[in-house]
């Protein structure tokens, strides 16, 4: 397997404020990889280096096998990015706006880019001006997805979007991937993530503070254990791993460390089951082990 | 920033509820802390100008035969072009020439400062969003517009004191430089009121501010107009009154002493006052009151690379430019004969003297070259801001992750505004040389007057380089390039009366093409001009491209 992105250990400095502090970063190619941070975490500053926009005061940026800043235009043609504010030229319409984009980054499928804003529920006749912010990140949307392209740089692309079009974007990246190509889907919206990515990385305060599958990380926290018992089960609680236990008239709750669930289910069956909830953690959860109340807050927000 | 406004618990304080104007105090204060750089800037800046012209003059006039020879040009018709209806010019004194020529200048920066300061906390605001957090907040419908008519009135009633207090230091009479000061002042008052009308007709600021631009041009225009007239006893010397300026001009201080066409110009600022307020009242907040109506749903075939986007995005301002420059042309052109017949109408040795009926109308036509060179020059500053806006509203962002490079997006910008230039001024030539054909009934100056206008674009070429430079080390620093303009203003009119060295004179690009059909076209200097805004344009073009975006 290629790699489509290979960030090691980058900083950034804007002035005296550290936006980067040593980053890895590895995508590999055809690949959905989510990057998930609070705001302020380094997620659009890190996209802005990988589009050559920005130089890394430090460290080694590898995009598509090139040197984003030395070969931004080369590489250009082969990404398609979708930035997280999405300002449009006030007197162009959507549609002028989409296919200049689209020709800027060196042509475009026109049968896909009507199919698209069918799909996304686009007028392409309004003014840059006249949009909302959702419908502005629809022209961003349009013209990046339409675009033959190996690469998709998508900073929270869907901020603005209501569910029924975030389904359909979910949609369009599934076809992506499909495709065979390599996105890097920054986002706090964790449901999103969850969803749809196949490896994730969360940043926090400028560097990678995990990385792997949703599976690799979930072996690192804890699942939610819900039954109704026969037999009193105060003695669970002296399982190692096992956290918060309530027993309540025979209705049990707690949590378990990844790696002691197989024995504490084994305790659990001799109780006398009569009902079972195990539910894996949430990236809620995932990101509360990292960032505590800080996370626990943008997690509300999402 | 917004958010200071929202807090104050005076807002909500029981008793100012329902009134439109709540919030005008606590806005008034926010806008003095937004411009507290801003506000001495323009106002000492104005006063500053004031005192350069005053200094220099007294400098240079050590006899009364000095005071005599500045009035064959300032008292001819083409100095009342530029200058004013030369009150008290036959027995003329320095402070009536600081007023009656130089005044006219510190009046426009007056009138620049009045609807700049009225579009940027008015229109510029709303199209930014950020007036929405404060219209949010308890502030009534109509605080915003209102406090920033407070604030031009104050900035006003500074200027007016800084150059009224700065003639009498001078030792002239006081009830005078009172007056001037004030005729000053009146002129951002007017204007303040007219930029309250055109910020309610457009969504984008740049409108706004470009329609009262135009509308204080066409100002100097008729009062130019009818001051050369007025000078010559002949013509449409009412013009002048048409004319915002002019009234301000027409209270001839240190001559005749009039405070009551003041009275017209605070009539009139406070009725377009009143009629901003009524527009916007008619209409939603963040609209014009011209709806957007769908556009193409497809872009053109030809919209597809840099350079076909900077034309795009740089077409609107070039047809207005256009426009504005052929109906300054047609004017200005066709005042060609009143002023021959002026000439005709004068003492034969004072013509004589001047250079004879010949030389004279080449000036007047040569001089009109420079001016349209100065113009097109402020149209290529603002088209390099669109260039800062474009960074900073992220929009170039945009277009950079896409396969242009650094330098293809600089680069386009600075072709389609260098390609505007040479077209500019041959419309502006153009609409003269009709004008001049259609007025005196005889096409023969038209291909001089061409190649005088057409002349000047290395000039020009360089002045944006010039722009492009300071925008790529930092955008900030931008600003810096209207120095260089105003600096070819006050050498291309001013450098023989105000005593500036040859050397220093040189110093401005607009110093060197020659002022045809006055002068020749100096060959060598169109080679050299080209050669140095070339280079310059390229090193911009190098400082950019290592440079990251996003820059405000």
């Amino acid at each position: 397997m290629t790699t489509a992105i290979d960030i090691q250990h980058i900083d950034k400095h804007f002035g005296r404020i550290k936006a980067l502090d040593g980053l890895d970063l590895r995508v590999e190619t055809g690949t959905v990889h989510g990057f998930l941070g609070p705001n302020g975490a380094g997620k659009s500053t890190t996209i802005r280096i990988l589009l050559g926009l920005l130089r890394a005061d430090r460290g080694r940026v590898r995009l598509l096998g090139g040197d984003p800043w030395a070969d931004a235009v080369r590489l250009h043609r082969r990404l398609a990015y979708v930035p997280g504010d999405v300002e449009l030229w006030p007197n162009l319409t959507g549609g002028e706006a989409i296919d200049l984009f689209a020709r800027l980054r060196g042509g475009t499928d026109p049968v896909r880019r009507d199919e698209l804003c069918q799909r996304f529920d686009l007028d392409p006749r309004k003014k840059g001006r006249t949009y909302s912010k959702g419908n502005r990140q629809k022209v961003a949307l349009i013209a990046a997805l339409a675009s033959d392209v190996d690469l998709l740089l998508l900073d929270e692309p869907t901020a603005g979007l209501d569910p029924l079009m975030e389904a359909v974007f979910q949609e369009c990246i599934r076809e992506a991937r499909a495709a065979g190509r390599t996105v890097l889907l920054s986002s706090h919206v964790l449901a999103q993530v969850e969803v749809l990515a196949d490896q994730i990385s969360i940043i926090r305060q400028g560097r990678i503070v995990e990385t792997g599958s949703l599976t690799d990380l979930r072996h690192l926290t804890r699942t939610s254990v819900d039954a109704i018992v026969d037999s009193p089960a105060a003695a669970l609680a002296t399982l190692a791993g096992v956290h918060g236990l309530q027993d309540i008239d025979g209705h049990v709750r707690f949590e378990v460390d990844g790696e002691h669930l197989a024995v504490v289910v084994r305790r659990l069956g001799d109780l006398g089951v009569r009902g079972l909830t195990v539910r894996p953690p949430t990236l809620e959860q995932l990101l509360l082990r990292h960032y505590g109340d800080e996370s626990a807050r943008h997690g509300a927000v999402a | 920033m917004a958010t200071v406004t929202v807090n104050r618990p005076v807002l909500a304080t029981p008793g100012q509820g329902g009134g439109r104007v709540t919030g005008t105090g606590t806005l008034l204060r926010f806008m003095l802390r937004r411009d507290r750089i801003r506000l001495p800037a323009w106002t000492l800046g104005l006063a500053l100008l004031m005192g350069y012209f005053a200094t220099a003059l007294e400098t240079f006039v050590e006899s009364p035969a000095d005071l005599e020879g500045l009035t064959a040009f300032s008292g001819s018709p083409a100095g009342a072009l530029f200058g004013g209806p030369g009150f008290g010019f036959d027995d003329l004194t320095i402070e009536r020439f600081l007023a009656g020529q130089y005044g006219l200048y510190v009046a426009l920066g007056a009138g620049l400062m009045g609807l700049l300061t009225v579009v940027r906390h008015t229109r510029a605001e709303e199209r930014s969003g950020r007036a929405e957090l404060v219209r949010a907040s308890v502030v009534g419908r109509h605080a915003q517009l209102t406090a920033v008519l407070v604030l031009v009135a104050m900035m006003a009633a500074v200027v007016a004191i800084l150059i009224g207090g700065l003639m009498a230091s001078r030792g002239y009479d006081l009830g005078g430089a009172l007056l001037f000061g004030a005729s000053v002042g009146a002129v951002a008052l007017v204007f303040a009121g007219v930029a309250a009308v055109t910020a309610q007709l457009s969504e984008y600021p740049r409108a706004a501010s470009g329609a009262a631009g135009a509308l204080l041009g066409a100002a100097f225009v008729l009062r130019g107009l009818g001051d050369m007239a007025a000078v010559q006893g002949s013509g449409a010397s009412w013009l002048s009154w048409l004319s915002p300026v002019g009234w301000s001009q027409q209270t001839a201080p240190y001559v005749h002493d009039r405070w009551w066409p003041l009275a017209i110009s605070l009539a009139f600022a406070v009725t377009a006052a009143a009629a901003g307020y009524a527009l916007s009242a008619r209409r939603d907040f963040g609209a014009g009151l011209v709806p957007p109506r769908p556009g193409p749903a497809r872009a053109a075939a030809w919209l597809d690379g840099p350079l076909a986007l900077a034309f795009r995005l740089h077409r609107a301002s070039l047809i207005g430019w256009s426009v504005g420059l052929l109906a300054a042309g047609l004017a200005y052109g066709s005042f060609t004969q009143p002023l021959l017949d002026g000439f005709t109408d004068a003492p034969e040795d004072m013509v004589a003297i001047m250079g004879g009926t010949e030389n004279l109308l080449d000036g007047y036509l040569g001089t009109m070259g420079l001016t349209m060179a100065l113009v097109v020059g402020v149209y290529v500053v603002l088209a390099v801001q669109t260039l800062r806006s474009e960074e900073s509203e992220g929009r170039a962002e945009s277009v950079l992750a896409t396969a242009v490079s650094r330098s293809a997006w600089i680069g386009s910008h600075l072709v389609v505004t260098a390609v505007g230039v040479p077209w500019l001024l041959l419309v502006a030539g153009a609409g003269m040389g009709v004008g001049a054909a259609v007025s005196t009934g005889d096409a023969g100056s038209l291909g001089g007057l061409l190649l005088g206008h057409v002349a000047h674009t290395p000039a020009v070429w360089l002045l944006l380089a010039a722009a492009a430079l300071l925008y790529a080390v930092a955008p900030r620093v931008l600003p810096l390039i209207w120095v260089v303009l105003g600096y070819g203003l006050i050498v291309g009119y001013f450098a023989p009366i105000l005593e500036i060295p040859a050397s220093a004179a040189r110093l401005s690009p607009f110093a060197h093409v020659g002022e045809h059909p006055l002068e020749e076209v100096s060959v060598v200097a169109v080679l050299v001009l080209t050669g140095l805004a070339a280079v310059t344009a390229q090193v911009a073009r190098l400082v950019f491209r290592r440079d990251v975006v996003g820059r405000t």
